[in-house]
């Protein structure tokens, strides 16, 4: 209504020229005082994106860097590479426990993620971890379909990390005194090398199981497939000590 | 509440007091912001009053017809003797000349062509009974008349400026036909005339010839002759008056109600009309009106296309319905949702009275898929299958309006900014009603 006099002007036109405007079939909700409103859950998202953004970036980074043809061997030299990598990257970025586990269920969507690597995505999980500014961290697994390896790398001192969820193999190497608990099974090579700290697997374990470990605990609540050459520290199946013990051997598998 | 004026919604609960208390026995069986009422007495007073159509289906010997005479005695002040005589039956063998006019015989032997309307056509209170007797082909006799109140034959037509239709339909047995659907759709709303429960239709038995109550042979003998007389329709309507407001005089002196007069129901449809719908009844509405003709695939719900699977859109009432609503609906909706408000002396058309009027005025015009039926047919109710449907509708969709109610809202006006030229982005949502609002815009656009 501000161009009033332009209006009727418009009217003495011929119809054919200047047609009728149409109603505003919205008319009613003029008065309604209309703010854009910003929905936190918005800007949760909104943030939460950014952040994925970052974390996919760096995971994207390692695989160019150490899996250069999508493949990838363990190794002791190559772990090591890989982790230092992961490590370089995950520094850089500010997250939360939450952010992680999203950035595990965003490596099976390959619209998000095109390439899961279990090797290289366990040893970018367990930086992630160890670089997390809580002590504990939750990560609910159970849905996922793979089962990736290495979680809990070189997991420190005073870090709490909890698998919902079954874990794949190389769970727990060289853990540095932190606590990891599987809430499933663990495959094989569960905390080999590991120097000191605990883990606890609530049902079965694999083969190797304490391969070079310097120190530390290992609790398995199910049953243990086999011992790994042992170096030190204990290994306890359904409370009873299984390392060091007459009972079972290095390499026996039963 | 907003003061009372006139004394108008008093007169008008007193003659709602007096059929329920004295006419048609029944249940209370709707509730409208705590008050109580009968469904079939109150929408029937609301379309006497809103010159509106309603469809009351039921069991034989519920008071369907009934009901609907003595509403229409006592809102339009016409004894019942002469409602009966306009009653239009429904059977197979109805004609024309029995519902609308016949041929001036005398003056046809004359050789002058003119028509005697039928007391039906001239009164301003029709009933149809049994409507769904008719066959399918004569109910398309009445379609306009019933729609615009234009009722012709020969070559002449009289208009009815004031008329309600109270059409009764049993269910479905071996002497009825299926209602047309346009036919169908002409009625605003649709109540069942229910059965009163064992202890009041007791009492239904025990009482005297209620019917007695509202006759008046005076008036009726006025009635008749002024209906039959050869003066011009529009002549008779004052003489209509005059006899209406003796045995409205009668009435309230006999029975200490006080029925209606013309200035009295044009005055009650003035104020009727004056009240606005608040923005929640309108978008809660709109968000209705989303939901029975939205389709993303086609444009638009159609009854002769079927739902794509996988559509965005399964959720909504759009995927279990085949037809569209009509354009009738939303008319439907705000009157009836005008006169409940006013009666109810609210100051404006609030959520409240539309949601108590939708499944009334819902019921019969949508067509729901088969698997919906199928899935809902047992389910346990009071209401007859479709005003429950309808209801369980409006419950649905009051939830989702609950739970977006500011967005809607905030989308409908930023709709008519960018519709007034602002520089805005649609406002985005996962309803139906935002993808109708962007169309609406993008139509101003182009």
């Amino acid at each position: 209504m501000k161009n009033l006099p332009h209006q009727n002007k418009d009217l003495a036109d011929p119809p054919s020229r200047n047609p009728r405007p149409i109603r505003n079939p919205f008319e009613e909700f003029k008065v309604y005082s209309f703010v854009k409103t910003d929905i936190p859950l918005d800007r949760i998202v909104e943030s939460t994106e950014v952040v994925m953004d970052e974390i996919r970036r760096g995971y994207e980074k390692l695989l160019e860097e150490e899996a250069k043809e999508l493949v990838w061997m363990v190794q002791y030299n190559t772990i090591i590479k890989a982790y230092e990598v992961a490590e370089r990257y995950v520094k850089e970025i500010r997250y939360s426990a939450e952010d992680i586990e999203d950035f595990c269920f965003a490596l099976e969507d390959t619209q998000r993620i095109p390439y899961l690597i279990p090797g290289p995505a366990g040893l970018y999980i367990s930086a992630l971890s160890n670089y997390a500014q809580e002590a504990e961290i939750v990560l609910k697994l159970s849905e996922l379909k793979t089962e990736i390896n290495l979680l809990g790398f070189r997991l420190p001192k005073g870090k709490r990390l909890i698998i919902e969820g079954d874990t794949g193999d190389f769970t727990g190497i060289g853990v540095e005194g932190g606590e990891l608990v599987v809430e499933g099974n663990a495959k094989n090579w569960t905390g080999a090398g590991m120097r000191s700290g605990k883990i606890l697997v609530k049902k079965n374990i694999g083969l190797h199981t304490g391969e070079w470990m310097m120190g530390g605990e290992i609790h398995v609540e199910g049953r243990v497939r086999g011992l790994g050459n042992i170096v030190e520290g204990k290994v306890f199946e359904r409370d009873k000590l299984v390392y060091p013990g007459k009972a079972r051997y290095p390499s026996l598998y039963y | 509440m907003e003061a009372e004026r006139n004394g108008y919604q008093k007169q008008i609960k007193a003659i709602y007091q007096f059929i329920s208390e004295h006419l048609y026995f029944n249940r209370p069986d709707i509730e409208v912001k705590g008050e109580h009422y009968n469904s079939t007495i109150l929408f029937s007073i609301l379309t006497g009053l809103k010159k509106g159509k309603e469809l009351i289906i039921g069991e034989p010997g519920l008071g369907k017809t009934t009901s609907a005479e003595f509403v229409c005695s006592l809102i339009y002040q016409i004894p019942l003797g002469v409602i009966w005589s306009s009653e239009v039956s429904g059977h197979p063998e109805q004609t024309e000349e029995k519902i609308v006019g016949r041929p001036d015989l005398g003056k046809l032997n004359r050789g002058e062509e003119d028509v005697v309307w039928t007391n039906f056509t001239q009164l301003p209170a029709k009933i149809v009974d049994e409507i769904n007797r008719l066959p399918e082909t004569k109910q398309s006799m009445i379609l306009d008349g019933v729609d615009r109140g234009n009722w012709e034959y020969l070559n002449e037509m009289i208009v009815n400026e004031e008329y309600s239709l109270f059409a009764t339909a049993n269910y479905q047995d071996g002497g009825t036909n299926t209602m047309i659907a346009p036919l169908v759709d002409r009625f605003d709303v649709m109540v069942e005339s229910r059965y009163p429960g064992a202890n009041l239709a007791f009492m239904v038995g025990k009482g005297e010839r209620k019917d007695q109550l509202l006759r008046h042979p005076k008036s009726e003998r006025d009635f008749f002759r002024l209906l039959k007389s050869k003066i011009h329709y529009e002549k008779k309507l004052p003489k209509m008056d005059e006899i209406s407001n003796g045995f409205g005089e009668y009435v309230h002196g006999t029975l200490g109600v006080k029925p209606l007069r013309r200035e009295d129901r044009d005055q009650i449809r003035a104020e009727m009309g004056d009240l606005l719908m608040d923005l929640d009844a309108s978008a809660f509405t709109r968000m209705l009106l989303a939901e029975f003709s939205f389709c993303e695939r086609y444009g638009q719900k159609r009854s002769v296309e079927t739902c794509e699977e996988g559509c965005h859109y399964t959720g909504y009432f759009c995927h279990e319905i085949k037809n569209c609503a009509s354009n009738r609906l939303p008319f439907s909706i705000r009157q009836y949702a005008q006169a409940l408000a006013w009666l109810l002396q609210d100051p404006e058309v609030d959520i409240e009275h539309v949601k108590s009027v939708v499944p009334y005025a819902l019921g019969h015009r949508v067509q729901w898929k088969e698997e919906v039926l199928a899935r809902k047919e047992r389910s346990k109710r009071d209401d007859p299958f479709p005003i429950f449907l309808a209801k369980d509708a409006v419950r649905a969709i009051s939830q989702r309006y609950r739970e977006q109610s500011d967005h809607l809202k905030d989308a409908l006006a930023a709709g008519s900014r960018i519709f007034q030229g602002e520089e805005l982005e649609p406002l985005e949502g996962d309803h139906p009603l935002y993808q109708e609002i962007k169309k609406d815009l993008e139509g101003r656009r182009r």
